[in-house]
């Protein structure tokens, strides 16, 4: 990058060659107004306000998109420049219906404060009001054209952050408008709910249903945490008021995991479920009444000590310092050999798969997230990211739409992925090995790049499979199968993600397909499994699902008298996860929400959101996380490792 | 030296600037030393003679409102705008982006708890405009203090220079549009 010096204002300030002016400005502190600009996304000059005077220049020219070079002479703010800038915020405020005395974003919009910067008490141009809609077909956000500026900052975001491209301009001129897919609602849309839009939008266009009216910046506290939800670890900024949750936003969206999605930035402000507020025990009649926490642990301590078979169930939502809590309670103090998490099943399908594929059976080989940002094939088997780990299905599609990359998808059921991709290989459900198994022979057939990995080690199975009578036999075009294996074979750098619809079949076999796929296709396998919760990987690495069975299979025989369930804030599956406790003289279940399993339950415990307590979590790619309460819960409730070393200090007396 | 001479008027207006005037609590004892109230709401008096200062709240969006900004103007050296909807349009202006026939079906036939309803015709209930207008695209406006309502230590700040004999333009931080 080669320096470039260039006057702003009268004084000399340094460049890279490749800057825009706007780009040096920022950097040295020249403040320029904006308003379609905005940090990481391709700049489009539409708003005007960043005109700066350039000498030799026939007229003004935008600083967001002007090529910086060396020895250009330049104002940024002049007489003429700041009546132009007057003039494009009287023309802005008549082109729509901008009334900012009820507007959610008053106080918190950019379009209010330049006027306001820029003294705009009144306007010398004609109103239009122009009669357009307001959409609130969404379940999160309203579209409230009134107040859009047609900046596009809500469809760069979506297309280049996102990956969606949900949003784009239509009409021209004077109708022009933001639309949503081939103008629809955009609760009908192929909109996924990340709300990257609305934080993007500099108005009141876009805003959240959640957290409106709830309070602005300026009256609230911001804080920085992470979210613990699917094992992204998105960084998050909750900005706080009063004890409660107005809004959730990304720190820098333009950043690697800075893209949230519904189940971060929208969850947390709607109510999930009752919330457990006590502790709570069964009294003579059955039923469960309030009781203080002694009494909880009393309670425990009497019965649970004193039973033969002793089980502990954690959910992987928990924190890590829960779960190390759980995992001393259960077999240092109660000497249980019945621990397990409730997703353990898949970590012993991974962990089996890896030391069969010639891996050391743990989680290593696999990739990280950011990988698929720079893979030129991905290949998605038996997962819907979009809607189990949103940030992950916004990278598969950026590079999908960005970078070109070959998607192939491996599945039963349709997902959104399936109309991009090179091909949508679908098989029976049952068939997905055989299927794997078909593309591993035609890629032997086609050749491998230079890049791939060892065809002896990882190619052997595939060896056994021949393609098109496979094809056949799956009612799958052999044809699909080929263009795949192609992609894949010549691809430099493949990244496979397979998730619940291959994990669901708890066969080892199936995900030892998987990985010799993965690594006879490169010599450095990026292979990606989507763990079902947020701390799956921070459990497994722990070692709390080593064992050597399911421990909820045993207790759905009734092999269990005693049962400790970690919930935390699980709420997936309760009413089956209820069904299957059978044969239990005593069940303790520590937990944030109501639900038929805390029905069941002896004695309940209460367990805070990740939103009001400290806790640490590993990110599924192995990264470690932690949560800053945003909150004070509202009740009394110990945090989960505090209440579990009080169990186990209540038994060991 | 003789009192400034000032009358107001609020026209589609919720009074909420007036009351924001009054708010400015002891300063309107210094006021009163300066300046004396001539037609004007807060003084009842409804006949129009020639002031100094006239003061508008509220928007245009009728033809009794068009008249009386217009004869308000007429008897004014200097015209202030108060609030959002004199300078604007404002929440009475939200009704522009729609056709006015339609509102006037909507608003008396249309609503739900309405039972055989009639648009009011007698000649004593002035016409609608076709839109509701701030005060500046019917008559000249010579200062503005926007705000829904304006603080009163914005109405301060503009009497203050007003009286200093300074049109007044509002400083960034204490213009509200909201």
């Amino acid at each position: 990058m080669s320096e470039i010096t260039l006057t702003i204002n009268g004084k000399q300030v340094k460049g890279n060659q490749g800057d825009t002016i706007l780009d040096i400005c920022t950097a040295n502190g020249i403040d320029i107004p904006t308003l379609c600009h905005h940090k990481g996304l391709t700049d489009v000059a539409a708003c005007r306000l960043c005109l700066v005077e350039i000498e030799k220049e026939r007229g003004p020219r935008p600083a967001c998109t002007y090529p910086a070079r060396d020895g250009l002479v330049i104002n940024t703010s002049s007489e003429k420049l700041e009546k132009y800038r007057r003039l494009i915020l009287e023309l802005l405020f008549t082109e729509r219906n901008h009334l900012c005395a009820y507007c959610v974003a008053s106080g918190d919009c950019e379009l209010q404060s330049m006027a306001y910067r820029y003294q705009m008490d009144s306007t010398r141009y004609q109103y239009s009001w122009p009669n357009v809609i307001v959409d609130s077909s969404h379940p999160y956000v309203v579209m409230d054209h009134n107040r859009c500026i047609l900046c596009g900052r809500c469809i760069r975001t979506c297309d280049e952050i996102t990956g969606a491209h949900a949003l784009d301009f239509g009409k021209r001129g004077w109708k022009t408008m933001v639309c949503a897919d081939i103008n629809q609602p955009l609760g009908e849309s192929s909109c996924i709910s990340c709300g990257g839009c609305f934080q993007a939008c500099p108005t009141g266009a876009i805003f959240s249903k959640g957290s409106a009216y709830k309070g602005r910046p300026d009256e609230c506290q911001a804080v920085e945490s992470t979210c613990a939800i699917c094992g992204i670890g998105c960084d998050i900024k909750g900005l706080v008021k009063d004890n409660k949750v107005v809004r959730i936003d990304s720190p820098d969206m333009t950043r690697p995991r800075g893209l949230l999605c519904d189940m971060g930035r929208f969850g947390p402000l709607y109510k999930a479920a009752e919330r457990i507020t006590t502790p709570m025990k069964k009294n003579t009649k059955g039923q469960l009444v309030d009781c203080t926490y002694d009494e909880a642990f009393e309670a425990i301590a009497k019965k649970l000590g004193g039973l033969s078979s002793m089980a502990g169930l954690a959910s992987s939502k928990a924190s890590t310092e829960a779960l190390k809590a759980f995992a001393d309670l259960m077999t240092r103090t109660l000497n249980s050999k019945m621990v397990d998490t409730l997703d353990g099943d898949d970590f012993r399908t991974i962990s089996a798969a890896t030391a069969q594929a010639g891996g050391d059976g743990n989680l290593k080989m696999e990739a990280k997230l950011e990988d698929i940002l720079i893979a030129d094939c991905i290949l998605v088997i038996g997962a819907h990211p979009i809607k189990t780990h949103p940030v992950i299905g916004s990278y598969i599609m950026r590079a999908a739409t960005k970078n070109k990359a070959q998607l192939v998808v491996l599945d039963p059921l349709r997902n959104p992925f399936t109309f991009r991709a090179t091909a949508w290989l679908k098989p029976a459900e049952g068939k997905e090995g055989l299927t794997i198994k078909a593309l591993g022979n035609a890629i032997l057939d086609h050749g491998l790049a230079k890049t791939a990995g060892d065809k002896n080690k990882f190619g052997a199975e595939f060896k056994e499979v021949e393609a098109k009578k496979a094809a056949k036999d799956l009612g799958i075009d052999v044809h699909d199968i080929y263009k795949s294996a192609e992609a894949l074979a010549e691809a430099k750098n493949v990244v496979i993600i397979y998730g619940n619809g291959i994990l669901q079949y708890k066969n080892p076999d199936l995900v030892t397909t998987i990985l010799n796929l993965a690594g006879l296709v490169s010599s450095k396998p990026r292979v990606i499994s989507l763990k079902r919760n947020g701390n799956s990987r921070g459990a497994w690495e722990m070692g709390i699902s080593n064992v050597k069975s399911s421990v909820m299979a045993e207790v759905a025989k009734g092999k269990a008298k005693g049962l400790y369930l970690l919930l935390a804030d699980d709420m997936a599956d309760s009413q089956a996860l209820a069904d299957s406790l059978k044969g239990l003289d005593f069940l303790v279940v520590q937990a944030s929400y109501q639900s038929p399993v805390t029905a069941k339950a002896n004695v309940v415990l209460p367990s805070l959101l990740w939103t009001e307590a400290k806790g640490s979590y590993t990110t599924l790619d192995g990264i470690s996380k932690s949560t800053r309460p945003m909150v004070k819960s509202m009740a009394e409730i110990k945090d989960d490792a505090a209440t579990l070393k009080e169990v186990a200090g209540h038994l060991k007396k | 030296m003789a009192k400034v001479k000032v009358a107001t008027v609020w026209l589609e207006a919720c009074s909420g600037c007036h009351m924001s005037f009054l708010d400015i609590d002891e300063f309107i004892i210094d006021v009163s030393k300066l300046v004396e109230f001539h037609r004007s709401p807060i003084t009842d008096i409804k006949k129009f003679t020639p002031v100094d200062v006239g003061i508008v709240e509220g928007s245009v969006g009728n033809e009794e409102e068009k008249e009386i900004i217009e004869e308000l103007r007429h008897n004014c050296k200097i015209l202030m705008a108060w609030g959002d909807c004199a300078c604007f349009g404002g929440v009475c202006a939200m009704r522009s982006s729609l056709d006015k026939d339609e509102v006037l079906k909507y608003g008396y036939i249309d609503t739900a708890s309405t039972y055989k309803g009639k648009i009011p015709q007698s000649p004593g209930v002035p016409a609608l405009l076709d839109k509701v207008y701030p005060a500046n695209q019917i008559v000249k406006v010579d200062c503005y203090v926007p705000g829904c309502p304006p603080e009163p230590e914005a109405i301060k700040y503009a009497l203050t220079e007003l009286l200093a004999g300074r049109i007044p333009i509002l400083p960034s931080n204490i213009m509200r549009f909201d």
